[in-house]
């Protein structure tokens, strides 16, 4: 269903300047979790992903920066299993209710 | 006499008339993966001037997002560009797609669209035959003849529109309509779902207890997640997108990415810096207040529902008594079919003196001639109910239920209880301010100053399979025991801990995805919250006739 599901992201950047670096990563901590530098996972919906590029695409210099966006599939379809950690494991970024 | 009609709104009714109205009368509109794409594609087209198409005929002058207005047409319009040479002009309108491949070479929509503009341009003293649609996508300009019959199409479009705002009449959903699948306002309108009300509403009895499959148009759960914080000592701020929450021993405990939050609940002191409150309110994202108690103080919440329309027909409603109580029969019959169901399911060894009785109070709240007769009903089925529910806690038998107490509740079971149904009425609450409706004016419960009538109304069919089973199973497996109650002077309440257990068990069964008995698809009890409530909102504007309660059988 188009709708509803969300699926798993890569997204990892190179970004030329420092004070741009910032920014994509500030908004990129909207979107997902940093696994690495320069390297965030998101399970975004359909509609997010798109909100993602539009925010991203506003934010770098298209002749310096870039971005590859890498898609694993349903994020509950085993694109956990997909990702294999060596070392200390990134957390789980599945969004469900926070209790305080 | 309505405003002018946009010539965007008039392509939208050719597609869906519906949809129009849903979204220019009504004022209501949600955004899917298209609606945001949309936007996207048309901000980079207007800023890329660099590679304009047009750019090969130089004597032309091109106007970027030109607003006119029309009064005699009665249409104002935004043209993405403008070409103008002396007095002739032609209208250029981007659309992010591909060419159709079809005669007309754009559909209807556009051409309307298009052809509305020209006879706005017209008014203004242009001469104009042509428009031109530009695909984005496959960059190709499809020219527009302003022809006799698309004319007279564009006239006839702007006068039935023009009389649906007028009589306020929202025209009936499209039957079975391929263009339901990509529609950001499914969930809004719920085509298949009123389609099939209607109908069974035609041919009534005929096919009691049939249940239908629909077409599952509404996703089965959010894409957002509710977000609790108890305990004083606790604070929010705001970074990037993010919220932060802040503990004053601990430091910062918690982020959690605004994109992902429907409603920010509160309980005890909490602190909310400005930055977060005023991003949460932009957002549209209900920031809820209770003491720590559990006792709902109000609400922080942003520009309120633009759905005047809705409100004037509750308020109308209400003063009705007839139909007030038409509704609170359907309600409560729901509530007490429910009952019945959480004990003929949950029951060791049910009795079928209660189950019968239950079944003969909940038709006999269909029929009940008064409020009072009504309340009547609902009391002697909560007698049966509650009278047997404590069978139920059958896997904990440290804890029991003699009898439903409250203000303040004297056992461990009570306390659960009223603090369940205190987060289900918030939650009740914040789904009927998202549909426009005002919480605090009901068709059952009377009004009271800071009562949420209209929530607690809406609630009703919602106890038992949502709190009263939270509670049950809570017990039963354990996640509470005697440590998570303290004795008080006056009776008994939730430790911090056990409020939060409490919520997490609230939670899991909120997100638990059901198969709804009428419409046959599986979606989460939060979803079909929403749907209840907009079909309420449906009942209200006279499109089904009576409200259909939700029941599990």
């Amino acid at each position: 269903m188009h709708l509803s599901g969300r699926n798993c992201f890569v997204v990892s950047y190179d970004i030329m300047d420092p004070r741009r670096l910032q920014r994509v990563h500030k908004s990129m901590k909207g979107f997902g979790e940093p696994i690495h530098y320069s390297v965030f996972r998101c399970n975004l919906t359909p509609k997010g992903r798109v909100e993602l590029i539009a925010a991203l695409t506003g934010l770098i210099k298209h002749d310096q920066d870039r971005i590859m966006i890498i898609d694993l599939g349903p994020a509950d379809g085993g694109a956990d299993d997909r990702i294999e950690f060596i070392g200390v494991r990134a957390v789980d970024s599945s969004p469900k209710a926070v209790i305080v | 006499m309505p405003d002018l009609i946009p010539a965007r709104m008039l392509a939208e009714f050719a597609y869906c008339p519906r949809l129009c109205y849903i979204e220019w009368i009504d004022g209501e509109f949600a955004d899917n993966e298209d609606t945001v794409d949309g936007r996207f594609q048309h901000r980079r087209v207007d800023e890329d001037t660099e590679n304009d198409p047009m750019d090969d005929d130089l004597e032309a002058i091109h106007l970027r997002s030109v607003s006119l207005a029309g009064p005699e047409v009665g249409v104002t319009c935004r043209i993405d560009l403008l070409e103008k040479e002396g007095k002739r002009a032609t209208p250029v309108e981007y659309k992010r797609g591909k060419a159709p491949d079809i005669p007309e070479g754009a559909y209807e929509p556009e051409r309307v669209q298009l052809c509305a503009q020209g006879l706005v341009l017209r008014e203004n003293g242009f001469q104009c035959e042509q428009g031109i649609v530009y695909f984005v996508r496959s960059r190709k300009r499809v020219p527009v003849t302003f022809d006799k019959a698309l004319v007279k199409r564009t006239r006839g479009l702007i006068s039935e529109l023009r009389r649906a705002a007028i009589e306020k009449k929202i025209p009936p959903p499209l039957k079975e309509s391929p263009k339901c699948n990509r529609c950001s306002l499914a969930g809004i309108c719920l085509p298949d779902e009123v389609n099939l009300l209607r109908e069974m509403e035609e041919k009534r009895g005929s096919e009691k207890g049939i249940m239908v499959r629909v077409r599952k148009l509404i996703p089965a759960r959010d894409d957002y997640q509710p977000v609790y914080v108890v305990g004083h000592g606790n604070s929010l701020r705001k970074k990037g997108d993010v919220l932060e929450i802040w503990s004053r021993d601990e430091g910062r405990i918690k982020e959690v990415r605004l994109r992902e939050i429907s409603q920010v609940n509160l309980y005890g002191a909490v602190d909310v810096s400005t930055p977060a409150l005023v991003d949460l309110m932009q957002r549209g994202i209900p920031v809820l207040h209770f003491t720590r108690g559990g006792w709902f103080q109000g609400v922080s919440l942003g520009h309120t529902h633009k759905n005047v329309e809705l409100r004037m027909k509750q308020f109308e409603w209400a003063a009705d008594r007839k139909r007030s109580l038409a509704i609170a029969r359907s309600m409560i019959s729901g509530k007490i079919k429910n009952c019945r169901t959480q004990l003929r399911r949950n029951d060791p060894e049910p009795s079928a003196a209660v189950l019968e009785s239950l079944d003969r109070l909940s038709r006999d709240a269909k029929k009940a001639s008064s409020a009072e007769k009504l309340l009547g009903i609902e009391g002697a089925a909560a007698e049966l109910y509650f009278g047997r529910l404590d069978r139920l806690l059958k896997g904990n038998e440290d804890f029991s239920l003699q009898s439903r107490n409250r203000r303040p509740p004297k056992d461990p079971v009570n306390a659960v209880l009223s603090y369940l149904y205190a987060v289900l009425a918030k939650e009740m609450f914040v789904t009927l301010l998202a549909v426009g409706f005002d919480p605090y004016l009901g068709f059952y419960h009377r009004p009271r100053y800071g009562r949420p009538a209209l929530a607690l109304d809406m609630m009703e069919e919602f106890r038992p399979m949502i709190a009263d089973s939270t509670a049950i199973t809570l017990f039963n497996k354990r996640e509470l025991g005697d440590k998570d109650f303290i004795r008080t002077g006056l009776g008994i309440a939730l430790t911090s801990k056990g409020k939060k257990t409490v919520i997490g068990g609230y939670e899991r069964q909120m997100e638990a995805e059901i198969t709804h008995p009428l419409f046959g698809y599986t979606v989460s009890y939060r979803r079909i919250f929403e749907v209840q409530v907009r079909l309420l909102s449906r009942v209200l504007f006279g499109e089904i006739k009576e409200y259909p309660a939700f029941s599990r059988r």
